[in-house]
């Protein structure tokens, strides 16, 4: 007796069952779990399959707006735009195995997130990326950057599909755990199916394309949903080994079959591999399944069912089709150099019949996976500010310094590694703060930015929240762009302590109410949560991507100063004011958002990113003022500005503000400024000039400002070729 | 007028881009799978597109040359008909023979994005005649031309190096960003002409090259 409980405990330990969910399970099966059971449910009760812990919370993220076509559910969002084009974007994150692998880790991190694209019929045509690096004096940090950026490099270089924009942070929270989020956005045109993973069809068969099976990833779902401890390198195992190029042939292949209407449903084997594909699938379409395993392709063939089930070797697809239309579906696959084989088909039973040479060795409810998986409603308390005060103390910042930092200092580095042009598509790149892709059809443009400012999140999780919404939303809007939906991805900490979990809810809230306030909905995303390695738990980064449309690309404000005698204005709403804990100093903020207004803003500001007379404009950031003017500098171009009335806070070039935003454009300008900025405060700084950078009479060399700018990347990671 | 030929590998992707540039100059362009053989004589010109034919495997281009299609293309190539290569289309002209020397891993050992100017170096037929530096940008890991001294003494005699690099990203040889062969209708360059060709992509010096096709 005494063996066998201790068995049973060794098992759960394995397969990462707690016992409450192991007695969940007998419940609903009316008998202990056999065989693969315990592997099935393993996988789709994990965290990263099952969202356990924040499906509550996410809830609060529903909402429609009249272009929303698909949302939460499936495999990404799809919105409208009119004019026959729609688009299908999602963040996804692949932390854990970045931090144990980070070529690999990074490369399958894009290779997951196109595959969840173009799985829907959409043919991707942009990729981003948010990354959260610790200091670069860590342990490993340097090869861990490397190897990152360059697996973003070499899987998306390869597949053809541009990075136009990304974000890069560093903090000593990210140490030992390191935060790696891919975005992709797909379009479809005129004609294209959004095509759905919901199976259909009795007798239909259930058909497995792309990349043979091997034991890359096995139990790598539930890996990546817990929390580290000293051994991670004992994982190495459990990482997928991606195939850019396989992957290529799999979105011509894939687009091919779906635009010739040869395909019923179909969804890509991400995590959980085969498992989640096929429950998932039939759960979707209330159909049963009949699989035979021993027919996935397989690069071993020592290779049993469990891990034939739990296997998340990369580029693979399932999809279901009329038998008639098999022949058609081979010869497209074929064409491109990959094999289509048929595992099973539908039945008309609503169970999930998996064989394993003809032997029946699980028959069960997929419901009982999918939908049936533990909720939890993790404890947490009321948000209370941390680190609001009356006044802000004054704690100024040299623009040299920022230029300098590791925070401040050119990602050039990074995104020169990166296609940013292949497609034919790319008007404004990484070099950019709104990235821009031109719709070929109809010559409107598509703006990408990514939001959160992770030393924010670190001062108020509320803030943050509000503040990953609100500040890529008044980037695009800046540039002439309104925002149409978002997708994120909320990397967090262990959501069993209530610390955590009382973040989590906080910025999800504000996060769910800016949304609501910009018409701009949560429409796919991900939730990775066990960030933690011994007890340290990262900064909460709840990431999010934007994307925002413009009736055309022509005269779309530039980032930098264009004109030499040109007035630079400041618009600011009254809200919050703070100093950011970057560079050593203590945060601190004063004041309160208010949503509502800053969203009626956000529209005047769209006229004006589109008034002609705008030349360039910039939202302040980072560093407030001082550091922004010096990123508006160009080769020739600088800038004469002064204090003024403006100047409340006690280090007026350095305060944060939010929100406020750089114009420059003809002196004549103020009058539009002042009829289109509802509830901001227009102030003129300065003048573009053909000199450096004057701050208060102090000039600043700009050359050696751009050295530092270029050359800090280099003293911060000494090591990197 | 006869169509502009786009040859497709697995792994090509900038064919479409290609095609697009091809289709705003006014061209009509048309594919050329990498299975099949065509008539030389049913096409104005063929274009080589970039991308990672085959997935880079063996060696950059290596697979492509021997593809069935490539005999087509060395066929064109020797009734004179012009061949030109953009980026790992450069590299399959190389392995094909129909352009000399080699192109290998940037110095930096990085892929590298970028705009560089480039400078035109002798006269070509696959330059417009405005004499003045071009603007476009690169994206390649293996870039860096490479040749023996005896090759390049040849090519620089017979003025077959059409496009050098001003500020040299790979570390090429003598800056080489473009070759011909020896009768000038096979030519390669290393940046992507076919990403500037509108203002709204950031330049439109790539007509430069591309437009050369219409004569």
């Amino acid at each position: 007796m005494v063996s066998e409980m201790n068995e049973l405990k060794d098992k759960l330990k394995k397969y990462r069952l707690s016992v409450s969910e192991y007695e969940q399970i007998q419940k609903l099966l009316g008998r202990d779990p056999e065989g693969v059971e315990f592997a099935l449910f393993s996988a789709l009760w994990s965290e990263h399959c099952s969202y356990k812990s924040s499906r509550v919370q996410l809830k609060k993220f529903a909402q429609k707006s009249k272009r929303v076509l698909q949302s939460m559910g499936e495999n990404a969002g799809v919105i409208d735009l009119g004019q026959g084009e729609k688009v299908a974007f999602k963040m996804e994150s692949h932390n854990h195995p970045s931090f144990i692998e980070p070529y690999q880790g990074a490369a399958t991190g894009v290779g997951g997130i196109l595959r969840d694209i173009f799985t829907m019929g959409a043919r991707p045509i942009a990729l981003a990326n948010f990354l959260c690096f610790g200091d670069p004096k860590a342990e490993r940090m340097q090869s861990i950057v490397e190897g990152v950026v360059a697996g973003i490099s070499g899987y998306g270089n390869c597949v053809g599909v541009p990075t136009i924009t990304g974000q890069t942070e560093f903090h000593s929270s990210y140490n030992t755990n390191v935060l790696v989020n891919a975005l992709a956005v797909g379009l479809f045109t005129k004609d294209d199916p959004v095509v759905t993973s919901q199976a259909s069809g009795v007798g239909n068969w259930v058909v497995y394309v792309g990349a043979k099976t091997g034991r890359d990833g096995v139990h790598g779902a539930s890996m990546a949903s817990e929390s580290f401890a000293a051994d991670s390198a004992s994982k190495r195992p459990t990482i997928q080994i991606g195939d850019p190029f396989l992957e290529k042939l799999l979105i011509e292949s894939c687009i091919e079959v779906m635009k010739e209407n040869l395909v019923v449903a179909i969804q890509d084997m991400g995590a959980a591999g085969l498992t989640s594909s096929c429950f998932e699938m039939a759960a979707k379409g209330n159909v049963g399944f009949k699989i035979h395993l021993d027919q996935v392709p397989l690069r071993d063939s020592t290779i049993g069912p469990e891990e034939i089930l739990l296997s998340e070797s990369q580029e693979r697809m399932l999809l279901v089709c009329e038998p008639g239309k098999f022949e058609a579906i081979q010869k497209v696959f074929h064409r491109w150099g990959l094999d289509a084989s048929v595992l099973g088909e539908i039945t008309a039973g609503k169970e999930v019949e998996l064989y394993w040479k003809k032997e029946l060795i699980s028959k069960i409810d997929p419901k009982l996976l999918t939908d049936n998986a533990p909720m939890y409603d993790r404890p947490f308390e009321a948000w209370k500010p941390k680190h609001k005060s009356e006044t802000l103390s004054a704690q100024p910042l040299a623009v040299e310094k920022a230029a300098a930092s590791v925070e401040g200092t050119s990602r050039r580095w990074v995104y020169q590694q990166y296609d940013q042009r292949v497609g034919g598509r790319t008007v404004r790149d990484c070099d950019d703060s709104v990235s821009v892709v031109k719709l070929l059809e109809s010559g409107r443009g598509l703006g990408l930015v990514l939001g959160c400012r992770p030393y924010v999140m670190r001062m108020d999780a509320r803030l943050g929240g509000y503040d990953a919404a609100f500040y890529p939303s008044l980037e695009l809007s800046a540039k002439g762009f309104q925002p149409l939906a978002m997708t994120d991805c909320l990397n967090f900490g262990n959501p069993e302590k209530p610390e955590i979990m009382t973040e989590f809810v906080a910025s999800v809230e504000a996060l769910a109410h800016a949304a609501r306030v910009l018409d701009a909905p949560v429409i796919s995303g991900n939730v990775s949560f066990y960030n933690e390695t011994l007890n340290q738990n990262i900064t909460s980064t709840p990431a999010t991507g934007l994307v925002g449309l413009r009736d055309n690309v022509d005269h779309i404000p530039r980032s930098e100063f264009t004109t030499a005698g040109d007035s630079i204005f400041l618009l600011r709403l009254p809200g919050v004011s703070f100093t950011g804990d970057q560079l050593g100093r203590k945060t601190a903020y004063a004041g309160d958002l208010d949503p509502d207004s800053i969203a009626k803003f956000m529209t005047d500001l769209q006229l004006l990113g589109n008034h002609r007379d705008v030349h360039s404009t910039r939202v302040v950031g980072k560093f407030g003022l001082g550091y922004t003017l010096f990123r508006m500098c160009g080769e020739t171009l600088g800038a004469t500005v002064e204090k003024g009335e403006w100047a409340k806070t006690p280090a007026p070039w350095s305060d944060e503000h939010m929100y406020e935003v750089l114009v420059c454009g003809p002196a004549n300008l103020e009058v539009a400024l002042r009829a289109n900025s509802s509830g901001a405060k227009v102030w003129t700084l300065g003048k573009v000039t053909a000199g450096d950078l004057i701050i208060d009479g102090e000039s600043k060399n700009l050359k050696g400002l751009s050295d530092a700018y270029v050359n800090g990347w280099r003293n911060h990671f000494a090591q990197l070729a | 007028m006869k169509p502009v030929g786009i040859t497709r590998f697995l792994g090509t992707n900038c064919d479409r881009d290609v095609w697009q540039a091809v289709e705003a100059l006014g061209l009509a362009p048309k594919w050329l799978w990498f299975e099949d053989q065509f008539d030389p004589s049913d096409y104005s010109a063929v274009v080589v597109p970039g991308g990672f034919s085959h997935g880079d495997y063996l060696r950059c281009g290596a697979l492509a040359a021997k593809a069935p299609v490539m005999k087509s293309v060395s066929e064109a190539a020797a009734k004179g008909a012009p061949v030109l290569g953009i980026c790992n289309g450069f590299q399959i002209l190389c392995e094909a023979r129909l352009l000399p020397g080699v192109l290998v891993r940037n110095e930096s050992r990085k892929f590298i994005d970028k705009w560089v100017t480039l400078a035109p170096a002798g006269k070509t037929p696959w330059l417009k005649p405005s004499g003045g530096p071009l603007r476009l940008p690169v994206a390649h890991g293996e870039g860096r031309f490479h040749s023996d001294a005896e090759a390049l003494k040849k090519l620089n005699d017979q003025g077959q190096i059409w496009l050098k690099y001003k500020d040299n990203p790979n570390g090429s040889l003598e800056d080489i960003a473009g070759v011909t062969n020896e009768k000038g209708n096979v030519a390669g360059l290393m940046p992507h002409p076919e990403r500037a060709i509108h203002d709204w992509m950031g330049g439109e010096d790539g007509r430069a090259i591309l437009g050369t096709l219409l004569s």
